[in-house]
């Protein structure tokens, strides 16, 4: 099985995309900022990280930059998912290292699609 | 507290030496752009004390590029809190830089008094992300009008996600008073599965909690 990081402040967000993914076959676990983020995938790296940006501590641009430095963690994709959906907040999500910029709110068909497309799970 | 007493000896030898000029106001305001960083933390906490002093530091926070002389400037200006302070204050929610504006909501959440008068025109500013950023700001804020706000963003607001930020802190903190105002949510938005799932949430917690 393979093991997602949710990374949102918020606890309904985290909830919905964690009965979405657990439903799919995914097992998941959940940090409330950028900070707790890295120290749970420095602990345990997971297969992909869905990554919020506005945080208290470090945000998701934040996380990404520091993520994206850690030798033993820094290829697992990251899905970067946000409320603002201008061209320069995409531009600064893939900057800093996101392979997808998903804005708010998303479907449950759509996250698992894209999901299961970076993990190359499709069949 | 505990952490600045035990840097004491080394911090006070340093940091005396970076204050430079006389303690008064131009003094300290030569000091807000000196190219050491220490020199204008420290002018920057000094001039806290100066209510005149807020234009300045909403200029320099305007292209400041260390994050702890950032950090001071925002603290300062929410100290004063005058009508400068706090638009200063607000400008940031606008900004692209993703760190600068969670800092600013974070001061913001410590003044609710200052935030007060404007709340309002923020939760209904042309830009959908002030409005979410506005609502961010409720989060924290110990102000006895909080779910009243956040009601009528969740009444009102056309933007899904303006809504749905509300909603993630009304399931938190509403009332039976949100029901009327959750159930219309639910309604207005009824294709939309993220809405549908929190709005459950949330009547869900009310219904059991009250």
């Amino acid at each position: 099985m393979k093991h997602i990081l949710i990374i949102d402040d918020a606890a309904t967000v985290r909830l919905y995309h964690r009965n979405i993914l657990e439903a799919a076959g995914y097992s998941v676990d959940e940090a409330i900022n950028g900070i707790e983020a890295l120290e749970k995938a420095l602990v345990k790296p997971y297969d992909l990280y869905i990554v919020d940006v506005n945080m208290p501590k470090l945000d998701g641009y934040g996380f990404l930059k520091e993520f994206r430095l850690q030798e033993n963690i820094k290829q697992a994709p990251a899905i970067m998912v946000t409320t603002e959906a201008g061209a320069n907040d995409r531009t600064l999500g893939y900057a800093a290292g996101a392979n997808l910029y998903l804005t708010k709110p998303i479907k449950p068909n759509e996250l698992v699609a894209y999901v299961r497309l970076l993990l190359g799970d499709l069949s | 507290m505990a952490f600045v007493k035990r840097q004491a000896p080394d911090d006070l030898t340093i940091t005396q030496d970076k204050r430079e000029n006389e303690r008064d106001f131009q003094g300290l305001l030569l000091e807000l752009n000196s190219p050491d960083v220490t020199v204008r933390r420290w002018a920057v906490r000094d001039l806290m004390q100066i209510p005149e002093s807020s234009p300045f530091l909403v200029t320099r926070l305007g292209f400041e590029e260390n994050i702890s002389v950032r950090a001071g400037i925002l603290n300062s200006l929410a100290h004063l809190g005058d009508n400068v302070a706090i638009a200063g204050l607000v400008s940031c929610l606008r900004s692209e830089d993703a760190a600068l504006r969670n800092e600013a909501i974070d001061v913001l959440k410590e003044v609710p008094d200052k935030v007060e008068p404007i709340m309002s025109n923020l939760l209904t500013d042309l830009d959908s992300d002030v409005r979410i950023f506005a609502v961010n700001i409720l989060e924290s804020l110990r102000h006895y009008n909080v779910e009243q706000w956040l009601i009528e963003v969740i009444e009102k607001d056309p933007h899904i996600n303006v809504c749905a930020t509300a909603l993630d802190l009304l399931s938190e903190v509403g009332t039976e008073k949100s029901i009327p105002a959750l159930t219309q949510l639910k309604a207005r938005f009824e294709d939309e599965p993220y809405i549908c799932f929190s709005t459950d949430l949330a009547l869900k917690r009310i219904i059991e909690g009250s």
